[in-house]
């Protein structure tokens, strides 16, 4: 009697059991790796897709569409009329934000299902595409692999230089919902090819604010204390004599080997007040005058002023975006 | 006298059996709710309420020591008469199936937002209510080794949990005290539900093969409990900024997504999983209680029938009120009151009435 209950139970919960009858062949999946909102002329939304393409028979190795809907969740229902197969967002990598939405307020919100659906993954990076999202999604290269790869690879190398950040979803909405950081997103800007080029500061609110070079995307990643595996810095030295011409034979280029960067804080005058004591041990890497013209003495003052100099610059616009 | 020889556990399995019925459930939502009401000094509160626990836990074991071969039920009977006994059953009955129920249909809820998205309440509340019979229909030596697997199978994902401080931001913690002392003492209260299960010490302790070392496998247990909690709450209010952390729910599962190797992504599928495994760890001891205090009341010597009806008992609620967080926070809510009255009001009295009838009787029997 008890074994024929056990055994009762136990089959009835195998039949019922859900994952076996909700199969999901790769084949039939279409499991887009880039999403991309814009906006068109209207003001109305855009979402494009990039799925790679596992078809021999097919001719292009993605499939990209592009929907006007109103939300990432409601953009499916095109999205599965359009598709062969099932369409999931568990494996997105990247998100391709157009600087047309970054430029209103409050348009974090469109990104909730990002947060609240676990099929989500948390590691997608976010990327500010400084033009149409359109023309970076739909193009082409011949040399690159397909964009989703593209793009991954390209950010984590700059990671790696300490030339740009890691913009994951979870760390991007830690910073729109803190009080204390400017928010900022890598910038990418399309010519003829793709190019990352530094960081697009946002307000709290999530605007456009301003833009940070590369160069000055390595001095804040150097105030935030994170530098990465490598940097490297180069400084116009004016002690040196530039024979003019062609070649600038007054740069000095230097790897940063240690960096220690101690901020002390303080409340003063109903203001903030933060006191950076930054010290870096560099070695000359490449230099283009000859020897004998300028001492150690001199090679070390003249990058500390030159450093000086853009990391003051680097701060004012800071505030700017904090505003 | 409590069952037969066989039926004893060991030191080990008496720490892990109360740490095990105190963490799995309570640790989901706590690093939000103390940053509700703290922020994120929050990891203080953990302290304070330690040394309560703690507290509350030595007078159990000091009650349990007049009657040490019988559970608090036995040892009711013994003192004020069978029929408080049977009210004694009665009443610890209940609490326990509070206790039980919220955390199974906890345990459902989560299987079924993070790993089983497609399937409904009740069937995978009957998938988990198989294997949970199955551990729980025995008696106390194996739901003790059973507690003892799970927690050295998966001690190994607090060390992933660790991997996540790599994105940490620990500036966020200070400046420690922003608001005072008030807060804090306020966020004591959240931290009821996460330590509620200590109060099995007085079902455990007639079990325990050396019961001269109960109070401090009580300390011990506790102490695991507090380490945990504060590694996990530090480490949250470390990772969220303070004003995000308090939008998400289970704010830790969140943090389980950011990581990533380069060998594999979306590790924390794989992990959730494995969590099931802690969630049943304080989920069985209760239920195992639950059907105990209904067997005793009862009067019979075996309790697998009650876990059966418990179980279906259990269906049969999620069937008529399908649950929702909404739900279940009032569910545990309530349960919070509970406790308050079972784990803190009951043994200050009960400990309180034996320190004077004590007093009283060698005082009698000296004159």
């Amino acid at each position: 009697m008890k074994r024929l209950f056990t055994a009762t139970v136990l089959i009835l919960s195998t039949v019922i059991l859900s994952s076996c009858g909700y199969g999901m062949p790769i084949e039939n999946l279409n499991f887009p790796l880039v999403l991309g909102f814009d906006l068109d002329e209207d003001n109305h939304l855009l979402f494009y897709t990039s799925s790679p393409v596992f078809n021999k028979y097919a001719d292009e190795k993605a499939d990209i569409i592009k929907v006007k809907a109103k939300a990432i969740r409601e953009s499916r229902k095109y999205f599965d009329a359009l598709e062969t197969g099932d369409v999931t967002s568990a494996k997105i990598q990247i998100f391709l934000i157009g600087k047309k939405i970054l430029e209103h307020e409050n348009w974090f919100s469109i990104l909730d299902t990002v947060y609240r659906n676990p099929n989500f993954s948390g590691t997608t990076k976010m990327v500010m595409v400084d033009g149409s999202v359109e023309d970076v999604i739909f193009h082409k290269s011949k040399t690159k692999p397909q964009l989703s790869l593209f793009l991954n690879d390209l950010i984590d190398n700059n990671v790696k230089r300490t030339r740009n950040v890691k913009s994951m979803a979870h760390i991007f909405h830690r910073e729109m919902y803190d009080k204390g950081i400017t928010p900022v997103i890598p910038r990418l800007v399309k010519d003829k090819e793709i190019k990352l080029m530094g960081l697009a500061l946002l307000n709290n609110k999530g605007k456009y604010v301003d833009k940070l070079s590369i160069e000055e995307t390595s001095l804040l990643l150097l105030l935030r204390n994170q530098k990465d595996k490598e940097l490297t810095l180069s400084t116009m030295l004016h002690q040196v004599a530039d024979e003019g011409g062609i070649f600038n034979k007054n740069e000095v280029s230097y790897v940063v080997e240690r960096y220690k960067g101690k901020i002390k804080t303080k409340y003063e005058k109903g203001k903030f007040r933060f006191d950076y004591d930054m010290k870096m041990y560099v070695s000359i890497d490449e230099r283009l005058f000859p020897p004998g013209q300028i001492t150690q003495k001199q090679l070390e003052q003249s990058i500390k002023e030159d450093l000086t100099s853009r990391f003051e610059e680097l701060i004012k616009k800071i505030p700017k975006a904090q505003s | 006298m409590a069952g037969n020889a066989k039926e004893t556990i060991s030191l080990l399995q008496f720490i892990l059996l109360i740490h095990s019925a105190q963490f799995g459930l309570g640790v989901l939502t706590l690093p939000r709710q103390l940053a509700e009401k703290s922020g994120t000094d929050g990891w203080i509160a953990i302290i304070l309420y330690w040394f309560l626990a703690t507290a509350v836990s030595f007078i159990m074991i000091q009650i349990m020591k007049n009657y040490p071969q019988g559970t608090i039920i036995d040892l009711i009977s013994h003192y004020f008469g069978q029929w408080l006994g049977k009210a004694a059953a009665a009443v610890f009955a209940f609490y326990f199936a509070v206790f039980a129920g919220s955390a199974f249909i906890r345990e459902v809820l989560f299987v079924k937002l993070w790993v089983l998205r497609g399937s409904a309440v009740p069937v995978i509340l009957l998938l988990l209510a198989v294997p949970s019979y199955l551990v729980v229909r025995k008696n106390i030596s194996i739901l003790g080794r059973y507690v003892q697997i799970v927690f050295f199978m998966t001690m190994w994902t607090m060390f992933v949990y660790f991997l996540t401080f790599k994105e940490a931001q620990f500036l966020h913690l200070l400046p420690v005290l922003k608001e005072g002392w008030k807060p804090i003492f306020e966020a004591v209260k959240t931290l009821i539900l996460p330590f509620a299960g200590f109060e099995i010490i007085l079902f455990l302790y007639p079990y325990l093969k050396n019961k001269d070392k109960a109070a401090v496998g009580a300390v011990i247990a506790n102490t695991l409990t507090t380490v945990m909690y504060l590694a996990v709450s530090i480490g949250a209010f470390a990772f969220f900024s303070p004003d995000e952390i308090t939008i998400y729910h289970e704010p830790e599962m969140m943090m389980l997504k950011v990581l990533e190797f380069t060998f594999v992504e979306r590790l924390e599928i794989a992990l959730f999983s494995f969590y099931l495994f802690t969630m049943s760890s304080t989920v069985l001891p209760v239920i195992f209680f639950t059907a105990f205090c209904f067997s005793k009341f009862a009067g019979q010597k075996k309790h697998d029938k009650f876990v059966i009806l418990f179980l279906v008992f259990v269906l049969l609620f999620v069937f008529v009120y399908p649950p929702t967080y909404e739900n279940i926070k009032y569910m545990q809510e309530f349960f919070v009151k509970c406790t308050l009255i079972v784990s803190f009001a009951f043994p200050l009295l009960l400990g309180g009435y034996m320190w004077l009838y004590n007093r009283w009787k060698t005082k009698g029997a000296a004159q």
